[in-house]
């Protein structure tokens, strides 16, 4: 893999983990309410379209990161992101990382690293 | 809160799933791959990109009203489940090959989901959020 793909896979990474903590910021703040008044909250406030900027910006990352990879070895590499939003919720929002929780993440991480070695077949 | 979990990520996993076979689909239709308006033109003509988006949109709203009480961390995982989901489908629709490498991680991922819903009938989803999203905002102090 070469520096342009590690740089692509980096990017994807911190884009993907900025984006799932924005959403959850979004969602879970207590401010926001119930049905439409919720959504019209949430749109109001910077933390939905950070996700949105970021979920955009990662989508074409994304594709320029698969273009010099293996779609297999991407998912592979990209099951990274599983671990790194863990430990961003346990430092932003104090989850509780107990140890079935752990557990239940690291072996979803690790069954989607293997089905990235495995690719098609 | 169980019942709210299991169906939201039931919802969750069929909208990913559909999104995925929908952009297969359109692919296929607009095969072959061109850097071109033709391409495009092809894409946009046939109606797989439309329910690709459509279940985008569901997707999203389905995954802000999980997060207002599931914890980020462990639901990101979850949706995971979407890998196992889309190998299956593609077995039936596409005729790709099942190996025995895939289905070890497939199972792999289903053991990770088991181990989590355990986790959460054996704790307080609600002390995760939404309290605690509002202290780390620095909005308030969550406990």
């Amino acid at each position: 893999m070469g520096p342009l793909a590690v740089f692509l896979w980096l990017l994807n990474v911190t884009l993907d983990t900025i984006g799932q903590l924005a959403f959850k910021a979004a969602a879970g703040d207590p401010e926001a309410g119930d049905g439409i008044a919720r959504w019209k909250y949430m749109a109001s406030r910077p933390w939905l379209w950070v996700g949105v900027i970021s979920y955009a910006a990662e989508f074409l990352v994304w594709i320029a990161f698969l273009s010099l990879v293996d779609l297999s070895e991407g998912v592979l590499l990209g099951s990274i992101n599983i671990v790194v939003i863990m430990i961003g919720g346990r430092i932003l929002f104090r989850e509780k990382l107990t140890p079935m929780r752990v557990t239940g993440i690291l072996l979803v991480t690790l069954g989607v690293a293997i089905v990235g070695v495995a690719g098609g077949g | 809160m169980k019942r709210f979990y299991f169906f939201g990520f039931l919802i969750l996993v069929a909208f990913d799933t559909a999104v995925q076979l929908a952009f297969k689909y359109a692919g296929n239709h607009a095969f072959p791959p061109e850097a071109n308006w033709a391409w495009i033109v092809r894409v946009f003509g046939h109606p797989w990109i439309y329910i690709a988006v459509i279940g985008y949109i569901g997707n999203f709203f389905t995954w802000m009203t999980l997060l207002k009480h599931a914890p980020i961390g462990p639901a990101f995982a979850v949706t995971h489940l979407e890998v196992v989901s889309v190998m299956l489908f593609s077995v039936w629709l596409f005729n790709e090959p099942l190996t025995w490498p895939r289905v070890a991680g497939a199972l792999v991922i289903v053991a990770g989901i088991v181990c989590l819903a355990f986790a959460e009938s054996g704790s307080h989803p609600e002390h995760d959020a939404p309290t605690e999203a509002k202290g780390a905002l620095g909005v308030a102090a969550g406990d």
